[in-house]
């Protein structure tokens, strides 16, 4: 078998090539050479010196940030792959043709919206006088606080994440053979059993992609930590802003920056080993 | 108990919207019997299937499963497994699991489990691949698994929904007697849906014809061979020649029968009462019809045909010819036999046969 790719399809992903050595790989090295610069009267000098990772690496503050970053995206990706599956569920399998195509754009228009608007929006819902406060103050319940906290951010997650999930969720369930639920069924095994037992392990690459998805976004966000958790105490993504405004400390930034992305890679790599783990020998 | 047919169909209508899938459906099983229902694509069959697995829901009319009725029972509470056409083998799960996976639903033991499935496993002969995945095995390795996945619970009657038209010619032949080798050492019923003459009357005890969501004909292979009931029967098998005429004189022993190319001399059937003067439609088949150039004497029917073609692969050749009045004609001869007429296009030869090989149509 020839393996060598040919001159014609060279020629079309050579652009994409580019791009990514340009705009990905490129910048990459050059953080990974940044992080061993040093800065001196707030001028950065090019250097090879290990004082950057030492000194993020030694801070509890950091180490503290980094799990509160990573179990934020890991419960953001559980919750909103939980929450997303019965809906999923609910239009691959239960609607007509005509209704799922409606949901399917109905799950896009969110994304017409910068998602910076739909958050500082959000604001004015889960304020302490906001309109959910108000609400549930009529039934006589609260108020409780939803802004500047976890559940503030969880929610702005919630809003970035979602409707994707679901739309990768109803893409992949799509895709199950119905012959598969039909024999299950045939064989004893009632609807939620099926679900569990059947159209879940049919699905998996598509399930757990998408639950990657409302991870890497999550774990990198700015925006929902920021105004809807209040930014204190930070996540990663907010250390590094701070990092920069103070004493223009772009070294130290980079070394959380390529933690992040270190992190990244090996979730993503774990998960699609996961995801297309086959049975059996 | 055991004198009541497996399955009956009782008047079973199924419609979808205002489409009539199976109309009128109305035959039994009887214990023990493998039985094909056969029609082209659309005519109902698979539909007749689900209906009987519960994976659809008759519109009129009862099923009866061992004497009990079971219209709008689900699929998991009934005992009628079934092979699909596309397998329906779980990808996610190894073979093992695969055929495991009824009995994990009917709460057997673990031990248990594993034990009665490498034992289907090894009576199908793919043990050695229990903990392959279903990716990783070939055609007729699968349909292995499928049958014993299905079998494995050991169930009265086994439902097929055309489960050998993926596999090529070859195999195709070997799963057949695999089949019909474990139906006859089970003594379970098998209920077959195909489209296969082949299949069908090679396996079965008993093959439904179907056509349009109608039952055409219920019979033994040989009984609708040698009588098919209708023309449409009678074209389904395609070896047979249908003639259309009225009856001219019905004595106790020949009918004349007259048609737009002569008269025709039958054999006067049993079964069949008509009046002089109705319309009757009568199959001859291809094997029992013989050519000869034209002006050779002939006591028997006899009709002047033009050669349109021939084929001649096989052990025997098939000739196509068309009379005068445009009706087409198949002569099925050895070759032997038709060394001793010309056969080339064009030429007009005499097509003829007995009278006692004129099967009247009873349906028509």
């Amino acid at each position: 078998m020839n393996t060598r790719p040919s001159l014609f399809s060279l020629t079309f992903s050579l652009p994409l090539l580019i791009w990514q050595l340009a705009f990905f790989l490129f910048p990459l090295a050059f953080l990974v050479a940044l992080s061993f610069w040093t800065v001196r009267n707030f001028q950065m000098q090019p250097n090879f010196d290990t004082v950057n990772w030492v000194k993020i690496y030694s801070r509890s503050v950091f180490w503290d940030a980094y799990f509160r970053t990573l179990l934020l995206a890991s419960f953001s990706a559980a919750l909103i792959s939980l929450a997303a599956f019965p809906a999923s569920y609910a239009i691959s399998f239960k609607l007509g043709e005509n209704a799922k195509r409606w949901m399917i754009f109905v799950l896009i228009i969110p994304f017409f919206t910068s998602y910076l608007v739909r958050v500082y929006s959000l604001q004015v819902f889960l304020s302490d006088a906001g309109i959910l406060n108000a609400f549930l103050g009529y039934l006589g319940l609260g108020p409780y606080s939803m802004l500047n906290n976890s559940f503030g951010t969880l929610t702005g997650y919630a809003t970035l994440c979602l409707p994707l999930v679901i739309l990768l969720q109803v893409f992949s369930l799509n895709f199950v053979n119905r012959d598969l639920v039909e024999a299950a069924h045939n064989m004893r095994c009632g609807r939620l059993r099926t679900v569990l037992e059947v159209i879940i392990p049919s699905a998996k690459a598509g399930l757990v992609i998408a639950g990657l998805f409302a991870f890497i976004l999550s774990f990198g966000d700015f925006v929902s930590p920021l105004y809807l958790g209040g930014g204190n105490p930070p996540t990663l993504s907010i250390m590094i802003t701070d990092i920069t405004k103070s004493g223009q400390q772009w070294p130290r930034a980079a070394v959380v920056a390529l933690t992040m992305i270190a992190t990244l890679l090996t979730v993503a790599f774990a998960a699609i080993k996961f995801a297309y783990r086959e049975a059996g020998k | 108990m055991l004198d009541t047919p497996i399955v009956h169909f009782d008047n079973v209508v199924k419609k979808f919207g205002s489409f009539t899938a199976v109309e009128k459906a109305d035959f039994q099983i009887a214990r023990g019997e493998f039985l094909a229902i056969m029609g082209s694509s659309g005519c109902g069959k698979t539909t007749t299937l689900r209906m009987l697995a519960g994976l659809e829901d008759p519109t009129e009319g009862n099923i009866l499963l061992d004497g009990e009725k079971i219209n709008g029972k689900p699929t998991w509470e009934r005992d009628t497994p079934m092979v699909w056409q596309s397998l329906a083998l779980f990808p996610f799960l190894t073979v093992q699991e695969n055929v495991e996976f009824s009995l994990k639903m009917r709460k057997v033991p673990k031990g248990q489990r594993r034990e009665r499935a490498r034992k289907w496993l090894d009576r199908l002969g793919i043990l050695e691949f229990a903990d392959r995945n279903i990716s990783q095995l070939s055609g007729g390795q699968r349909q292995r698994v499928a049958l014993a996945r299905s079998l494995v619970t050991e169930p009265k009657i086994l439902l097929l929904d055309e489960p050998l038209s993926a596999l090529d010619a070859h195999l195709k032949v070997r799963m057949q007697s695999v089949l019909s080798g474990l139906q006859k050492d089970l003594g379970i019923t098998f209920v077959y849906v195909t489209h296969s003459m082949s299949e069908a009357f090679s396996m079965a005890d008993r093959v439904v014809i179907m056509s349009r969501g109608k039952i055409e004909q219920i019979g033994t292979p040989e009984e609708i061979y040698r009588e098919p009931r209708n023309r449409f029967v009678a074209d389904f098998l395609g070896s047979s020649n249908v003639f259309d005429g009225s009856l001219k004189s019905s004595g106790n022993e020949v009918w004349q029968i007259e048609t737009e190319h002569s008269s025709f001399t039958l054999k006067a059937p049993s079964e069949v009462q008509k009046t002089d003067g109705s319309p009757v439609a009568f199959a001859v088949s291809s094997e029992n019809m013989s050519l000869a150039a034209i002006g050779t004497p002939w006591a028997g029917n006899s009709i002047e045909a033009t050669v349109v073609g021939g084929e001649f692969a096989g052990a025997s050749a098939t000739v196509f010819l068309e009379t005068d009045q445009g009706q087409e004609l198949k002569v099925q001869k050895g070759h032997d036999e038709l060394k001793t007429v010309d056969i080339r296009a064009g030429q007009k030869l005499l097509v003829h046969w007995l009278p006692e090989h004129c099967h009247v149509l009873p349906g028509e």
